[in-house]
């Protein structure tokens, strides 16, 4: 490790806010040990809001891209082929006297809370 | 604590509505039956990229190549999440991807019917993103309030990925419906051998013993009949929309109980050629996921082999 010995390790931090989330970094702070570095995740980053878990990940474990554009997958052509908002079905669907399905109506009947409707 | 303690314990949370963690103490019973579903889960969605991709290179368009290809890659990339939570799951018994890859080249986890089954037109290829891919999100869809945290996350965004199957399945088919005499028969054809083992897919209105406990542990919250009513009460009025048959003379809404009718698939045929892969293209797909895995070893050793080389 290149890091000067007297220096604390660094340790990015990672919050997740309620189970069904994944988590995010938020920032990142320096400690003595993974412990310390989990504490003081807590006194720096939630002394209000509370997080359902945090994670801090030493900072030279992270392999980061380059942000370079070559390297990322970023959208260089058009890829609406891709994507939901490529495809123009409703107004198909009309001539045919039926409506456009989305997946989110779908996912709101499977939801639970919703018992009761067909 | 014993056993007995932590297992009620770890009931009152599921009935509290909270979520498990992969490191949290579960039930051997609750890992052992999340394995099942979500190697399962995994399997399936690689093996489903097989009808797929064989018309990538036939589909009648560069735009319509460009959607299967992204929509096959989809779905790798689908099998490849679901088999990492599997994985981890799978720790306490020693077993990583290597050992849960195997189990499907020896038969000893089973992949969803439909992907036993041929996609002989591209009919075919569009119907599988119509019906198979609109069942699949409702069970999916279903899934979502999993008792097992990183299963829901998952499908949360696996699901977000399957809004562009939606809507790419949908375009195919009203492509043909709105088309040529012969392509309106070519998509008859196909929900014609579709239908049947859409019925089938969804599972016996009796469930067995594992769906059943996968009820109990809120790892799944919906029946199989519920799953399959929803899915009849959705494409039953769009293929007829389309002036398209539904090939199955008992599919009627009762007006009474809300209910549709079919008839049933044949379970015991249908069973037997998922628990022995002998369905028409079971083996040919199996072998080319056998080839990609044998022949792609030594490229496998070769980087592990410079990796510890490197680290020396």
């Amino acid at each position: 490790m290149a890091l000067n010995a007297a220096e604390y390790r660094v340790y990015e931090v990672f919050v997740q806010r309620d189970a069904s989330q994944f988590h995010v970094n938020v920032g990142s702070l320096r400690a003595v040990n993974s412990e310390m570095a989990l504490q003081m995740a807590r006194e720096t980053f939630f002394r209000r809001e509370e997080p359902c878990e945090v994670w801090v990940v030493p900072q030279d474990c992270i392999v980061a891209s380059p942000r370079d554009s070559a390297y990322l997958p970023v959208h260089t052509m058009d890829k609406q082929y891709r994507l939901p908002a490529g495809y123009d079905n409703a107004p198909r669907w009309k001539r045919f006297k039926a409506k456009a399905m989305t997946i989110e109506e779908v996912a709101e009947e499977m939801a639970t809370h919703k018992q009761g409707g067909a | 604590m014993d056993e007995a303690q932590k297992t009620a314990e770890f009931m009152a949370r599921i009935e509290n509505g909270e979520k498990i963690e992969a490191n949290d103490w579960m039930p051997e019973e609750y890992r052992n039956l999340l394995i099942k579903q979500i190697h399962m889960h995994g399997v399936s969605e690689i093996m489903g990229a097989y009808p797929e991709k064989e018309w990538v290179p036939k589909a009648p368009s560069i735009r319509r190549k460009l959607a299967l290809n992204a929509k096959v890659q989809d779905e790798i990339g689908h099998g490849q999440m679901l088999l990492r939570l599997a994985e981890d799951l799978s720790r306490p018994y020693g077993r990583g991807r290597e050992a849960l890859m195997e189990d499907l080249l020896n038969g000893h986890v089973k992949f969803h019917n439909v992907f036993h089954m041929p996609a002989p037109t591209w009919a075919d290829a569009g119907v599988i993103g119509f019906l198979v891919d609109g069942g699949a999100i409702i069970t999916q869809a279903a899934l979502l309030e999993s008792s097992y945290a990183p299963y829901a996350r998952m499908l949360k965004r696996i699901v977000a990925e399957e809004s562009f199957h939606m809507q790419y399945g949908e375009s195919v088919v009203l492509a043909l419906a709105e088309g040529t005499t012969r392509q309106r028969e070519m998509l008859q054809g196909a929900i014609d051998r579709w239908w049947e083992p859409m019925m089938f897919f969804f599972g016996p209105r009796q469930m067995g013993q594992s769906a059943e406990k996968m009820m109990h542990y809120r790892i799944r919250t919906k029946t199989n009949e519920e799953l399959r009513q929803k899915f009849i009460n959705r494409y039953v009025p769009r293929l007829q929309a389309l002036g398209m048959r539904v090939p199955d003379p008992l599919v009627k809404k009762d007006p009474v109980t809300g209910e549709w009718g079919y008839t049933e698939p044949d379970w015991v045929r249908d069973t037997e050629m998922v628990r022995n892969n002998s369905g028409p293209q079971s083996q040919a797909r199996l072998h080319l996921r056998r080839q990609a895995h044998s022949e792609q070893r030594w490229v496998r050793e070769a980087v592990m082999h410079a990796t510890a080389l490197a680290t020396v």
